[in-house]
């Protein structure tokens, strides 16, 4: 009982932070410094880790594709198999884990440790509303960032699959094959999809965390637990979520 | 770092994105960026059944170029061919629908067509023939059957080069069906026997090859009526309504063609005999063999059995087509 | 309403009026327990009002009731007759607090801490707000700190940035938790004269949560003493003199007796 008005409050509490946010988008322009700090803390910073991680899911999937393929003759549609699981699924799935262990994690310890430090208060004895400045630039910054990750991550997630493909003496698919399989078998609609995907995934990381770490209470041990917090919860949300957004774009 | 250099490597990645999204939509979208340099053919079916923008084009199994798009247009489903620059598709080519394996997967395929008719331009219309869906089979029957129809075509324009007015036509293949009738009667039941004779095994024919007076008279008749047949034949495609008085079953001529017998055996007749007396003319041993070799004659009488059943099933899809059909199953 | 006499802010010509506050039964309890009981008493606009009490008597859980960081159990805090719980209110009014820990903005620059305020609100153009904020850094000797973030600064320097960042709101009410309390005895008595001076000058009403008692003696309009949640004390510094009361005079006078300490009398 307690754990579900906890999830309900927090599910509130949520939905408010964000329209209190929206009340401000018109200060946007007036935030472009912060917003592209934030698009170069959230998007820039995390290229690497996204193209890493990317380019070998996407040889995994060759690899592994490749190897139960070769015993039914489908190999040749190794490219169209790597080309729509990452895009539809795993490229999205994968950048908004990522987001959140990197950017949410960030973003709760700032805000908790703000929070706890009376920062917050401060900001609010200014008439200055947290949600403003501390919320809404984090949230256009992902909004800005997260189709560009996803797209990397779609892009070298295939040439991953690409060169396994290509240089893996069992599989032995050659790059132009590879990718007229994955260009046969895919529209731009399964990459949309996927950016779609991205985008609602980063958003709800990024606005849970901010929420998470703004409504932290007490000390360090306290920011600790609101990342731990924040990062499960945005997991658990991105998977959910993305059950739901997958059926709801079918 | 400073400000400026923060929003440059944000506006720098931000580009990046939009480029790589740009790319992609290109790229699976059809765009022109990946588009090979080549010439669009189209090909109008009534149905392109599994085929979708992308699948390839291949000219006797060499691939040559992709479908552009699909369309409906001019009431029928277009396909736009992409063909490669370089590849020459002679006007007389044909357009199939045919699939690359069990799963379904679909190209265009376009035969070779003749050595010397000319090549289409940009944009022009492909011929395309319908095909059933799994009977690769069948498709090389209507190629021959194709080519057979081209040979017949020829060999008659040879045998009519004066060119009579169509109406004299009928009125001459009827009375010389007439004329002849008993002859040819006589013909066909002396060729039954034969046949039958060889189907008994007995060395009849041989002695029908060896007997002159015989063979004369035989190739008398063959002559008239492959005369007859093509006549007709050049005649019915001009004529439909005397094809209709033919196919109420008027005249000697309605008879033979309405009756699937008579009109499988005088084909079979003509045809058999044809290629005999060529084969005998060129000296090749091919009459010896239909008549010791088994399998042979196994053949030709399942061969004759196909053209019973495609007589059967044409019904009214009229005389030419039923020649045709003869035809075909025969060669 | 309480009768506004017109001020001058200290950074701008404009004219604002200074503003009363005044606590109507405030009460506050966390959980079980209680911090405040009851709380009544004004503070006039222009006053320098000194709370004094024991540590974790609610001094800080008071001040932050009048900026809204803490709702009343019961009761309430008004400003200028209007409720300080309600946003429009406290939207209306400039108040500053100087928070006991500083609470700077640790990923700004101190320069950048002094000048959110202003920049955020947009109350100047960018070089009036560079000559504001070096002002009020001048004021607390601190032209020098002005590139560093508060991680590099030492206590008594993050108090004063917070005192600083405070005055360059212009505020109309000015709320210092223990501003001396960090500070060598020249900045103290520095920190001491820009409060009288604000109050003299433009009429600031000051609320100054200070257990120094030599500023409450040479500024303070009147003192007032909180202990265990209640005012127990409430007068001109001259009555802190002779209080009646032993615990009082026990706060305010406290013997240092290392024959019989303290901690070893609550032993027994
Ligand atoms: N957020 C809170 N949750 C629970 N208890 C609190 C909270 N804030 C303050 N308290 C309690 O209220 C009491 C008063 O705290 P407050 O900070 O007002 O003390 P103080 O008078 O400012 O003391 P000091 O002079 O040491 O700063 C303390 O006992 C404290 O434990
Ligand atoms: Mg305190």
């Amino acid at each position: 009982m307690k754990q579900l008005t906890a999830i309900l409050e927090g599910i509130g509490s949520t939905l408010q932070l964000l329209a209190r946010s929206a009340a401000h988008v018109g200060t946007l322009p007036r935030q472009r410094a912060r917003f592209i700090e934030q698009c170069y803390l959230i998007g820039y910073t995390t290229l690497p880790i996204v193209a890493i991680l990317s380019f070998f899911i996407g040889s995994v999937l060759a690899l592994q594709a490749g190897y139960s393929m070769q015993n039914f003759g489908a190999k040749q549609f190794i490219g169209s198999l790597v080309g729509l699981s990452l895009a539809r699924e795993l490229g999205p799935v994968m950048v908004a884990i990522l987001v959140a262990g990197r950017v949410g994690s960030a973003i709760a310890a700032e805000l908790a440790s703000m929070k706890v430090y009376q920062e917050v208060d401060a900001l609010e004895t200014m008439n200055i509303p947290p949600a403003r400045i501390l919320v809404l630039p984090r949230l256009a910054a992902i909004l800005f960032m997260m189709p560009v990750l996803a797209i990397i991550a779609d892009l070298v997630g295939w040439f991953g699959g690409a060169l396994v493909s290509n240089y893996v003496n069992f599989i032995g698919i050659d790059s132009e094959a590879y990718f007229a399989a994955l260009r046969r078998y895919m529209h731009f609609k399964d990459v949309m999809n996927g950016l779609i995907k991205a985008e609602i995934f980063g958003f709800v990381v990024v606005l849970v965390c901010c929420n998470i770490g703004l409504n932290t209470r007490g000390g360090p041990r306290e920011i600790g637990a609101s990342v731990t917090r924040a990062v499960v919860t945005s997991l658990i949300l991105i998977l959910v979520l993305d059950y739901f957004v997958t059926k709801a774009l079918l | 770092m400073n400000n400026a250099q923060q929003t440059a490597r944000v506006g720098l990645f931000f580009l990046l994105g939009l480029a790589l999204t740009w790319v992609t939509w290109e790229t699976l979208s059809g765009g022109k960026l990946f588009r090979e340099k080549g010439y669009n053919l189209i090909a109008g079916f009534d149905s392109i059944k599994e085929v979708k923008t992308g699948d390839e084009v291949r000219m006797a199994g060499v691939k040559i170029g992709s479908v552009e798009t699909t369309r409906l247009a001019h009431g029928r489903a277009e396909a736009v061919l992409r063909i490669d620059t370089g590849i020459v598709v002679k006007s007389d080519a044909t357009a199939t629908i045919a699939m690359a394996g069990l799963i379904g997967t679909n190209y265009i395929s376009i035969d070779l067509g003749s050595a010397n008719a000319p090549a289409l331009a940009d944009n022009a219309e492909i011929r395309t023939r319908v095909t059933p869906d799994i009977n690769t089979i069948m498709a090389e029957l209507g190629n021959l059957g194709q080519k057979l129809e081209g040979a017949l075509g020829s060999f008659g324009a040879a045998m009519n080069g004066d060119g009579k007015p169509g109406g004299g036509l009928f009125q001459k293949l009827d009375r010389l069906v007439t004329d002849n009738s008993e002859k040819i009667n006589t013909t066909l039941t002396n060729l039954q026997e034969v046949s039958a004779k060889l189907n008994r095994g007995e060395g009849t024919l041989g002695k029908l090859i060896n007997d002159p007076s015989l063979h004369d008279q035989l190739l008398a008749t063959v002559g008239d009526i492959r005369t007859a047949a093509s006549d007709a034949k050049t005649f019915m495609a001009n004529a439909s309504s005397i094809v209709d008085q033919v196919k109420s079953g008027k005249g000697p001529l309605g008879t033979l063609v309405y009756d699937d017998k008579a009109a499988a055996d005088l084909k079979s007749t003509v045809a058999n005999l044809k290629s005999v007396s060529d084969k005998l003319a060129s000296g090749q041993g091919t009459l010896g063999k239909l008549i010791n070799d088994d399998t042979m004659y196994n053949s030709a009488q399942a061969t004759l059995k196909k053209a019973d059943r495609a007589l059967d099933g044409l019904g009214d899809s009229g005389p030419i087509t039923a020649v045709g059909i003869v035809a075909n199953s025969l060669f | 309403m309480p009768s506004c006499s017109p001020t001058r802010n200290p950074f701008t010509a404009e004219e604002t009026p200074a503003v009363a506050v005044s606590f109507e039964g405030l009460s506050k309890s966390f959980g079980d327990h209680v911090v405040l009981k009851d709380i009544t008493f004004n503070v006039e606009p222009g006053e320098i009002f000194v709370l004094m009490g024991p540590s974790g008597s609610g001094k800080s859980v008071l001040l932050k009731h009048i900026v809204g960081l803490e709702a009343p159990t019961s009761g309430r805090v008004l400003l200028d007759g209007h409720d300080a719980a309600d946003e429009e209110v406290r939207a209306q009014i400039r108040i500053g607090l100087v928070f006991q820990a500083g609470a700077l903005f640790n990923s700004l620059t101190v320069y950048d801490n002094l000048a959110l305020y202003l920049r955020e609100h947009r109350l100047s153009t960018e070089p009036k707000i560079r000559e504001k904020v070096m002002h009020a850094l001048k004021i607390l000797s601190l032209e020098n700190t002005a590139a560093k973030f508060p991680s590099e600064l030492s206590g008594g320097m993050k108090k004063r940035v917070a005192i600083a960042r405070a005055l360059v709101m212009e505020p109309q009410l000015l709320l210092y938790d223990e501003p001396t309390s960090e500070l060598d005895p020249v900045m103290s008595a520095t920190i001491s004269e820009i409060i009288a001076a604000l109050k003299d000058e433009y009429h600031v009403t000051s609320i100054v949560v200070s257990h120094d008692r030599d500023l409450a003696r040479s500024i303070a309009d009147r003192v007032g003493i909180l202990m265990d949640g209640k005012l127990m004390h409430l007068g001109p510094p001259s009555t802190l003199q002779n209080p009646s009361d032993p615990r009082l005079k026990d706060f305010l006078n406290p013997k240092i007796d290392l024959k019989n300490p303290r901690f070893k009398k609550l032993e027994t």
